[in-house]
């Protein structure tokens, strides 16, 4: 396994400094919004999170092709990493989206385009893992993840638009607040600041976890190189 | 990987190795029926269920039936295409399919089309019974066109992910977990069209849903096509 | 206008579930490239041996 090249360590010493940067900004730097006051912080963390997930997504349908094109092992590796780490920084967005909502719409949950097509992409992620888990042999598990990646990354936009025309037709309405949109308080600048700087710091933490979990499946299939040839 | 054939094969091989595997499904079904009248008793079970499940209480029924019955054949569904599959895996037929001079994706077409035949067939059953049961008029032109389109594009997706769960250790388990994400456009446009059709909205109400039923069947049948190849690779 | 004490609380709640999954996840990792160089090393000396 090669050592840590000296770029990862620096994106790792970036991201934990961007990660308290952002922390800093939420909580000294960004104000108070008037209605939702404290509990509205949580949008920085819930938008970045639910961002990274979808680039994830994207990261790996991309491998998933490039895989399915080039055969090369190394694809599988990336399209896994990055289906994992999607997974958990889609399911914080999910969950701390729904302690966000409590208070601001009354209800932890709602059906709405955007959440249903949310816990869809999840159980997607998922369904892979799954997939994955009942396939021994390395090159037709590969395969397969790629096709399923395909036709995942197909129907997920089929799916949002589909909920989101049934909503203009039956618009939800829950509660007091309103659902269906993202929140109605303006951002002021200082607001808007620190969501981008939110927004840049998961970008950033999003590569390095990549990063990270890419060298982990290349150990993991050195391990089993190693094993397999041991066996023999 | 085998692409495309370099040697000129006239389009009717394709279309009569399309026919041939049909062929071979529906003929042995009529023997055995076990696919069929295992979907159909699933079928009427989920129909059973639901009647304690859900109130079903009359003037609750036209809005409640498209549900019911796309929930049933969802699941009935699931049967079929699983059964389909592993019937050709465990005879060794998809080996022998595989080493036919034909393009491989003639093999897709031809179990979806028999997917979709039997689906088709579960539903013209369960219709008249369901109309019985809970006195409502299911024989719509309307609800039929939905359901033909809504199996559709059920068996196109579910055809190309059974021949991967068939493969795996898990199988029967993971065609349901794998499909269902992924079919909840044709299920909800199904729906809602069926609903539109059940309680005779305007057309300009329905098209939406009759719209996405068929971008989603063209759109998966040009993806299940492409991809198709490398499910079947040895 | 949401009262303070609830909209902290909820807050709260929040960042820690951001913090405790993100932290897990981290761990995970560490964990599981604990073990692979472990199995690495035992495999390494199963070969010499052989």
């Amino acid at each position: 396994m090669k050592p840590q090249p000296k770029a990862l360590t620096i994106l790792t010493v970036l991201s934990a400094v961007l990660f308290l940067g952002a922390l800093g900004m939420v909580f000294l730097y960004a104000p108070l919004e008037e209605v939702m006051n404290y509990v509205q912080k949580i949008f920085y963390f819930h938008i970045s999170n639910a961002w990274v997930g979808m680039l994830g997504f994207i990261v790996a349908a991309v491998a998933g092709v490039m895989y399915l094109v080039k055969k090369d092992m190394k694809w599988d590796i990336v399209e896994l990493a990055a289906v994992e780490i999607s997974l958990v920084f889609f399911l914080i967005a999910i969950v701390s989206g729904s302690i966000w909502a409590k208070p601001s719409w009354g209800t932890y949950w709602t059906w709405d385009a955007r959440l249903t097509t949310a816990a869809i992409l999840e159980m997607i992620y998922l369904a892979y893992l799954l997939l994955r888990q009942g396939i021994e042999d390395p090159e037709r598990r590969a395969r397969f993840s790629a096709v399923y990646t395909l036709i995942g990354a197909v129907s997920v936009p089929v799916t949002f638009l589909s909920i989101r025309i049934w909503q203009t037709i039956h618009p939800a309405v829950i509660g007091a607040g309103s659902s269906s949109g993202q929140g109605s308080f303006g951002m002021t600048p200082e607001m808007l600041t620190t969501m981008f700087f939110c927004l840049a710091t998961f970008s950033v933490l999003f590569i390095t976890l990549l990063w990270y979990r890419i060298r982990l499946g290349h150990l993991a299939e050195q391990v089993d190189q190693l094993k397999f040839r041991i066996m023999q | 990987m085998q692409k495309k054939s370099n040697i000129y094969r006239p389009p009717s091989t394709y279309l009569k190795a399309i026919g041939a595997i049909v062929w071979k499904d529906l003929a042995s079904e009529l023997r055995s029926r076990e696919l069929i009248s295992a979907m159909l008793v699933f079928a009427l079970l989920v129909i059973l269920i639901f009647n304690f499940a859900i109130e079903l209480q009359p003037n609750l029924r036209s809005t409640i039936t498209p549900g019911v019955l796309w929930v049933t054949f969802a699941f009935a569904g699931t049967l079929g295409l699983n059964r389909s599959m592993a019937v050709e895996k465990d005879r060794g037929c998809l080996d022998g399919l595989l080493l036919a001079p034909v393009d491989r994706s003639a093999i897709y077409f031809g179990k979806a089309l028999s997917n979709l035949a039997f689906m088709l067939i579960v539903a013209i059953v369960v219709l008249p019974i369901y109309s019985v049961l809970y006195n409502i008029n299911v024989f719509n032109p309307g609800l039929l066109l939905v359901i033909f389109l809504g199996s559709t594009g059920y068996v196109v997706v579910g055809t190309l992910l059974s021949s991967m769960a068939v493969q795996t250790r898990t199988r029967d388990v993971l065609l349901p977990v794998l499909l269902f994400p992924v079919i909840v456009p044709v299920l909800l446009a199904a729906v809602k069209a069926s609903s539109g059709f059940l309680q005779n909205l305007s057309m300009s109400e329905i098209w939406p849903w009759l719209n996405i039923l068929i971008a989603y069947d063209v759109i998966f049948t040009a993806v299940a096509y492409m991809v198709f190849d490398f499910v079947v690779e040895e | 206008m949401i009262a303070y004490a609830i909209s902290i609380k909820y807050m709260v709640t929040g960042y820690a579930v951001i913090f405790i999954v993100l932290a897990t996840y981290l761990v995970s990792l560490i964990v599981r490239w604990q073990g692979l160089k472990r199995d690495l090393q035992t495999y390494e000396k199963l070969e010499e041996r052989q």
